[in-house]
């Protein structure tokens, strides 16, 4: 973190505060939920985003027993349906910031053509893919990100059948933002999270997120050693998508992490609705009673 | 009450669906009040269709189950339909080699039937024509036969066809020559001298207006019959309307994003039918721990399973009730007719906003799919009522106020940008503020308070209204479409000395029965009137209140209740 940043924390403090809660937090310890969670309230604090235009959805699963961790409107729904909850909330009133959480449970199997969808339709909703590898909630099974061979709770000889990568499915779908980052590395994820949040479209960001309980073998010192931040690397475009693809799924010895790819080009949701070119308020101030005469002439 | 009927049959996509249109168009601008109803297959072309007109110079809801007039657009049509036909009723039709249908031919001689036909591919043919142009061959027949004046014909044909008008100039030659035809069966039917104000509608458009109406600002389904016609009026509209239409990705995704909306202060809603509600139910009950308002239409066709898809039923009801897991406050609503379906989808927003709760307005595919002719509907009836903390009352909110226990069990709500007073909506069991608990004591108020409303609910919403006559010889009981028929049936029996009444259920959840009982009451042979196999409402009804039917009209085999097949019910059943 740059002294520059510390510093705007500092200026910024009491807005911080204002999303500090009171609540008792009930994670493991050494959970990647604490830092993701402290990350994002420096995300929004630097991005200075007023706590009333947030809004924070959360699937079911552990990062959901934090929905009320965060002061701010928050709404927790049901396991899978987070992205599409948060895609009606963005429709209705794209002026306000839409957050979503989801596990690699709910949404690589659950719901996964919610996010197949979301990402062709591009709605304005910053993601943050809580991946840890397995169902923690539910004390352990395999996910589908789960290493072939580690035994899990649901499969005792080990998982038989092979994981999927979560980025080669999103890179494969035309995206226009996606990032990988690191739950133990709360400056690399503020920085994620502060340009996902700028991003006007749907902000795919993957968080390996460490789980101290049930995903044993991948524990903070061996993403530690594995991470590589892509910064570091002068010569990455993440505007290349043939080279985010090969950094995507190039993971065995070590993994990238940063702006994988982005592409500003595509448009908001928003943006693409022909009856809506050019209007500038939202739905959700749009609602009065509709003269409906020239609709009954059809009729007549 | 005089009924005319003319029913036209032929296969799916030959024209049949635009045919019947501009018929029931063109009858209207007569003067005439329309009911339709078609009858077709899940299938794009071939196999069987049916598109029955029945009309009136007084107001008409139902169908018979015969037809005054058949026009028979192809051989198979001709076969399977003639004997739908009224003993002494009129055949029309193009079919050359007619001579050959041995079928027709017996029955036009035992049914006594009039057959008026002209070797409608021929003409066609002879102004360049192609055989989709034999239909207006045959309305064109049909009009003389009727001897109503062209022009009403004319115009519809002209509307309809506007964007052809190579084409349409065939048409309208095909038509006059038809029209010019000469030895045709008599036939004298009464016009109204005024033309009523009506509009000829079907529910599914209603239900489109209704929502713009009502404010509806986005829009989110998955195309399933009979509901699909609702996101495609929207979507055709949505220029006129600014409304945000989606299609969503499946039914899970359109009404999550309906929750979410309805959340973030939108007002929106959603249409499916059984099945795609069935996947719906998780995100119904979610609604209801999290108070946030919901509309979801049925436009109910016949399960289990795909079913009939394009055919009608009352099916759902208790899908409807039942739906999702857990208790907590919910309200199912019915509409029965065009005009209902444009005011009850106001009434089910105002409610799910007010309440705080889901709604379910149950539609059938014959009020979703068939035209009738209604009142022109009027605006500004119906209030938007939100029941959002607004203007100055939002500085005062508390994070509390937002599940406060309260006596009715509604609670303040407001929308998020709005206010500083953040809340957290939350599926889990949780505290007044939304915040996640687990304890006993807490856990159960909250429980009881959203369970709370079903009281408050029962004791504002509408009761069941009565219809028909004081002292009747036979009595009903029933919701959706079957009020239709029953009108019909009570005005008609009327002038043949029948006294007949009907109890009709626009609330159906949670359930009123003070009127009820009093109806039960009052009147000596009270019968039920259902789409379904179980008597889903009866069985509620009989349930709460000791009640018993004296005798049940059930029909579950995806066509809607006739005129002729109720008067049928009631002789059998009313001096018993
Ligand atoms: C419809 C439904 N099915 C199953 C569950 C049970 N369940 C709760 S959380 C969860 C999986 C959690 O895994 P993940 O999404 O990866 O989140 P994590 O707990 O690991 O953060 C499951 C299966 C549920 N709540 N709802």
């Amino acid at each position: 973190m740059t002294n520059n940043t510390i510093e705007t924390l500092q200026k910024n403090k009491d807005l911080y505060g204002s999303y500090e809660s009171k609540e008792v937090i009930t994670w493991c310890s050494g959970c990647g939920n604490y830092g993701i969670q402290n990350a994002l309230k420096r995300a929004f604090t630097l991005e200075n985003l007023d706590q009333k235009d947030v809004v924070l959805c959360y699937d079911i699963g552990c990062h959901g027993n934090g929905s009320d961790k965060i002061d701010a409107f928050t709404i927790h729904g049901l396991h899978g349906r987070v992205i599409s909850l948060a895609a009606g909330v963005a429709t209705a009133n794209p002026k306000l910031n839409v957050i979503a959480h989801g596990g690699d449970g709910g949404t690589l199997s659950e719901g996964v053509n919610h996010l197949i969808h979301a990402i062709r339709s591009n709605y304005k909703v910053l993601f943050l893919h809580h991946n840890n590898s397995n169902y923690a909630l539910t004390t352990g099974q395999p996910s589908s990100t789960t290493p072939l061979g580690q035994p899990m709770n649901s499969a005792p000889d080990g998982v038989y059948i092979d994981p999927l990568n979560p980025l080669d499915l999103v890179l494969s779908l035309n995206p226009g933002f996606v990032a990988r980052t690191f739950s133990g590395d709360i400056n690399h994820m503020t920085e994620m999270f502060r340009k996902g949040l700028n991003h006007n479209g749907f902000a795919f960001v993957e968080i390996l997120q460490v789980c101290p309980t049930y995903s044993r073998t991948l524990t903070k010192e061996w993403y530690t050693e594995r991470v590589r931040d892509l910064a570091e690397n002068s010569d990455y475009d993440p505007t290349n998508l043939e080279q985010a693809k090969k950094v995507a799924s190039e993971i065995e010895k070590e993994i990238g992490i940063g702006l994988i790819y982005h592409n500003p080009e595509r448009k908001e949701f928003t943006d693409l609705l022909p009856n809506r070119q050019g209007v500038e308020t939202a739905p959700v101030e749009e609602v009065k009673r509709m003269n409906i005469q020239n609709l009954l002439k059809e009729f007549e | 009450m005089k009924r005319n009927s003319i029913k036209l049959v032929g296969q799916s996509g030959s024209g049949l669906l635009s045919t019947g249109e501009i018929l029931a168009n063109a009858l209207k601008n007569i003067g005439f009040y329309i009911n339709t109803d078609r009858e077709f297959p899940s299938l794009i072309k071939g196999g069987h269709s049916s598109f029955q007109v029945d009309f009136s110079t007084e107001p008409i809801r139902s169908s018979t189950s015969y037809a005054d007039i058949l026009i028979g657009m192809d051989e198979h049509g001709l076969k399977n339909y003639v004997d739908k036909t009224r003993k002494g009723g009129i055949v029309i039709h193009g079919f050359e080699r007619h001579e050959k249908v041995m079928k027709l031919k017996k029955s036009v001689e035992e049914r006594e039937l009039k057959v008026a036909y002209l070797p409608a591919r021929e003409i066609a043919e002879s102004f360049g024509g192609n055989v989709l142009m034999t239909n207006m061959i045959l309305l064109g027949l049909l009009w003389k036969i009727l001897d109503f004046p062209l022009e009403p014909l004319e115009e519809e044909v002209k509307k309809r066809f506007a964007s052809k008008p190579a084409l349409l100039e065939i048409d309208l030659k095909c038509l006059h020559k038809a029209y010019e035809s000469e030895d045709t069966p008599d036939l004298k039917i009464e016009v109204n001298k005024e033309k009523p104000e009506t509009i000829l509608i079907n529910g599914n458009y209603a239900i489109g207006i209704g929502g713009i109406q009502a404010g509806v600002r986005t829009f989110y389904a998955y195309p399933m019959s009979p509901a699909s016609s609702i996101l495609s009026y929207l979507a055709a509209t949505y220029h006129e309307s600014g409304m945000l239409v989606k299609q969503a990705e499946d039914e899970i995704t359109a009404v999550q994003m309906t929750m979410g909306a309805m959340y973030a202060g939108s007002r929106a809603f959603t249409a499916t039918s059984g099945g795609g509600f069935d996947l719906m139910t998780e995100s119904v009950s979610a609604a209801g721990i999290m108070e946030c308002p919901l509309v979801v239409v049925i436009a109910q066709r016949p399960g289990p399973g795909t079913g009939l898809p394009t055919w009608t039923c009352q099916g759902d009801l208790n899908l409807a009730i039942h739906a999702g897991h857990g208790e907590y406050g919910k309200a199912v609503l019915a509409c029965s007719d065009p005009y209902s379906a444009y005011e009850q989808i106001q009434h089910a927003l105002n409610i799910a906003e007010k309440y705080q709760v889901p709604v379910i307005l149950l539609s059938e595919k014959e009020i979703a799919e068939s035209m009738q002719t209604v009142p022109r509907f009027k605006e500004d009836q119906i209030p938007i009522e939100r029941g959002l903390t607004q203007g100055k009352d939002l500085e005062e909110l508390k994070s509390t106020d937002r599940y406060a226990i309260t006596d009715s069990g509604v609670s303040k709500r407001w929308i998020p940008g709005s206010t500083k007073t953040y809340f957290y909506s939350n599926s889990d069991e949780h505290w007044e503020d939304g915040v996640l608990t687990e304890e006993a004591d807490k856990a159960g108020q909250m429980y009881e308070k959203r369970l709370k409303k079903m009281e408050t609910m029962l004791s504002e919403f509408p009761d069941p209204i009565v219809y028909g006559e004081e002292d009747a010889d036979i009595s009903f009981v029933g919701w959706g479409s079957s009020k239709n028929v029953m009108l019909d049936v009570i005005e008609y029996l009327k002038s043949e000395g029948v006294k007949v009444n009907y109890l009709h259920y626009d609330y159906l959840w949670p359930l009123k029965t003070e009127k009820f009982v009093e109806f039960f009451d009052k009147n000596k042979r009270v019968c039920l009137i259902e789409g379904n196999h179980g008597g889903q409402l009866g069985q509620l009804l009989e349930d709460k209140t000791n009640k018993l039917f004296a005798s049940k009209l059930l029909k579950f085999d995806g066509r809607a209740f006739f005129f002729d097949e109720v008067l049928e019910f009631i002789k059998a059943n009313h001096d018993k």
